[in-house]
């Protein structure tokens, strides 16, 4: 499991592998987190997303919106998630800190996900995506 | 330059029908052959992408600050036919009226060269970076007035005068907002963000005019030489975020629904006279005037700032302009002859209307709409003004800015935030951030030269040049 910063000139672009959807949304989610605020990101407080799209690029892109909004709203930076999918039905329960300036103030800001380039692909080896975060 | 892209003037590239399936009018790209050289294939493949919706008139346009974005490329202007034309946030962008602002004061450089308490006092009050909140509190009620007059809401709330509205593009507001169409989500993000700068490449810098071009516009709009002036950049936040995503899932159902191809899921768009296409619109608009407001509000901040400093009066520092570079409007403009009304979409574009044109305040009316011009962080910023030739050539439109040619990845690799603040330092420019990292992703060599895009739009007569500022100090998300 993995993810790495891709070159793109406007915006944040993130490749990742995993051999698992499952997995694959939860490193993207990683990503998006760690791009916001940093590697040093504590876990502890509990939310619960749900959501439920037509398709995996509509799960995840409707998911990373959800963990935007909870994230800005409640003033939380996530460690972590746990994820299950179920067809079109996705569920996560993350785990996160209160955000803190000295922490979590590195980062960038990511105004949304972009349906642009999004792709997930699966072969043998597990599953891989790239996606582009608006910075 | 790249394969298929089609010289046809000294600044002027044509992107065939038939570069991608299904485009229905030509690409457009005003571009000097240097730099052509940065042009990347993932922004013309989006250019001619935009090509491919319905009811778009003349061309699919780019300025010369093209990059490459998502739906639309950044700098891309495209223009669609109210009756049979769609609207689409991917030609707007999440950051909706993302824009800039000029305001003007009585201080010479002398007077705050070097100044490191101002743009500590800058920094101190007014909410920058990652996880801003507020300071002056905003009301649901607020919020209301906000969304549905911008500016004039700011305005009548005590954050500015009265003519400070006849210096914003619209008046400051667009009359077609309507927050019925924004949702609880929306609304949520928006409060705590008022008067918030954010993050990226929003910024807050003190300048000083450098160079003056054209002496009748500059004093049409109120600069000097050696004059110190306040840039404000920046956008609807949050609450504009949510708005282009909550909408963009409509309106990808409603491109099924209404049976429109897409090349690209970001393009996602419903015929403007739709009611998906209507309610995307009026929520976008409600987002525009949000970044109105908080623009002004900013700018209140700002002027108590200096006037506490500097016992300069709070209206001896008139606005210049407002202009915003993520936004579709509503606009008449002349198609083969005949006037009509079209949606014109600017996304990372500028309105850039000639002399006469409607909108502008009765004293600029014979020099033409001021343009600002932000170059990247410790080099130069341009103001310009809006010509007749944009009316006739790009639905009256021009470039936003400097432009990306390099990516944040490669520019952590080239310098630190720490050689860079140093370096800066040493050509008399102070950087205040909130960390060392949102520096180094805005390097001034990650963007191309501002004086060359400036120079092509002021070469092909999209707007003229005015006048030339550069940095002293500046605050950064």
């Amino acid at each position: 499991m993995s993810f790495e910063e891709i070159s793109h000139t406007a915006d944040v672009k993130i490749r990742a592998r995993a051999p698992t959807l499952e997995a694959l949304f939860s490193e993207t989610f990683k990503a998006l987190m760690q791009v916001m605020y940093g590697a040093t990101r504590r876990g502890g407080i509990l939310r619960e997303i749900r959501i439920e799209s037509p398709d995996n690029e509509s799960l995840l892109a409707d998911f990373l919106s959800e963990v935007l909004f909870v994230s800005e709203v409640e003033g939380l930076v996530f460690l972590s998630a746990r994820i299950s999918i179920n067809g079109s039905r996705l569920t996560a329960e993350l785990t996160g800190e209160p955000f803190d300036h000295v922490r979590h103030c590195g980062g960038s800001e990511v105004k949304g996900i972009s349906y642009s380039g999004l792709s997930i692909t699966h072969d043998a080896n597990g599953y891989m995506l790239d996606i582009i975060f608006d910075v | 330059m790249l394969e298929g892209v089609n010289r046809i003037g000294v600044h002027e590239w044509e992107i065939p029908v038939g570069y991608v399936a299904g485009m229905r009018v030509p690409g457009r790209i005003f571009l000097s052959e240097s730099l052509g050289r940065t042009l990347e294939p993932g922004a013309v493949q989006q250019l001619a992408n935009v090509a491919t919706l319905p009811g778009i008139l003349k061309h699919s346009l780019a300025m010369p600050d093209i990059h490459w974005g998502y739906g639309f490329p950044i700098g891309g202007v495209a223009a669609f036919s109210v009756d049979e034309g769609v609207i689409s946030p991917g030609g707007v962008g999440f950051d909706i009226n993302c824009g800039v602002r000029l305001l003007t004061t009585p201080l010479q450089e002398k007077d705050v060269s070097g100044r490191r308490d101002l743009i500590e006092e800058l920094f101190r009050a007014v909410p920058t970076g990652v996880g801003a909140k507020s300071a002056l509190k905003v009301s649901s009620r607020s919020l209301e007035g906000m969304m549905a007059k911008g500016a004039q809401w700011a305005v009548g709330a005590g954050y500015g005068v009265e003519r400070d509205l006849r210096r914003c593009e619209e008046g400051g507001f667009m009359k077609a907002a309507d927050s019925r169409t924004v949702s609880d989500k929306a609304k949520q993000r928006g409060i705590p963000q008022g008067g918030t700068l954010g993050s990226g490449n929003h910024f807050l810098e003190v300048q000083v005019v450098r160079e003056i071009f054209d002496p009748d516009a500059a004093k049409a709009f109120g600069l000097t030489l050696g004059q110190v002036c306040c840039m404000i950049h920046c956008g609807s936040r949050g609450l504009g975020h949510q708005i282009c995503t909550d909408h963009l899932k409509t309106l990808e159902s409603a491109t099924k629904k209404y049976h429109i191809t897409i090349p690209d899921r970001q393009l996602a768009c419903a015929p403007i006279t739709s009611p998906e296409g209507m309610a995307y619109f009026s929520a976008m608009a409600a987002a525009a005037n949000y970044a109105w407001a908080n623009r002004q509000m900013i700018t209140h901040t700002t002027r108590q700032v200096l006037s506490k400093m500097f016992k300069v009066e709070y209206d001896e520092m008139p606005l210049m302009y407002d202009v915003a570079h993520n936004v579709a409007k509503m606009e008449e403009h002349v198609v083969d002859g005949t006037r009509m009304k079209v949606c014109v979409h600017r996304k990372g574009a500028t309105r850039s209307f000639g002399p006469g044109a409607a909108d502008l305040p009765t004293d600029l009316s014979s020099i033409g709409q001021p343009v600002i011009i932000p170059g990247s962080m410790g080099t130069s910023s341009f103001i310009l003004r809006g010509t007749r030739t944009a009316m006739e050539r790009t639905f009256g439109s021009t470039c936003h800015g400097a432009g990306r040619i390099m990516s944040r990845t490669q520019a952590k690799k080239m310098k630190s935030g720490r050689e860079i603040v140093a370096n800066l330092l040493k050509e008399g420019i102070i950087v205040r951030a909130h960390s060392e990292n949102a520096i180094a992703d805005e390097a001034p060599e990650v963007y191309k030269s501002s004086d060359e895009v400036v120079n092509v739009v002021h070469e092909v007569g999209i707007s003229r040049l005015v006048a030339r500022l550069s940095p002293l100090g500046v605050i950064k998300g």
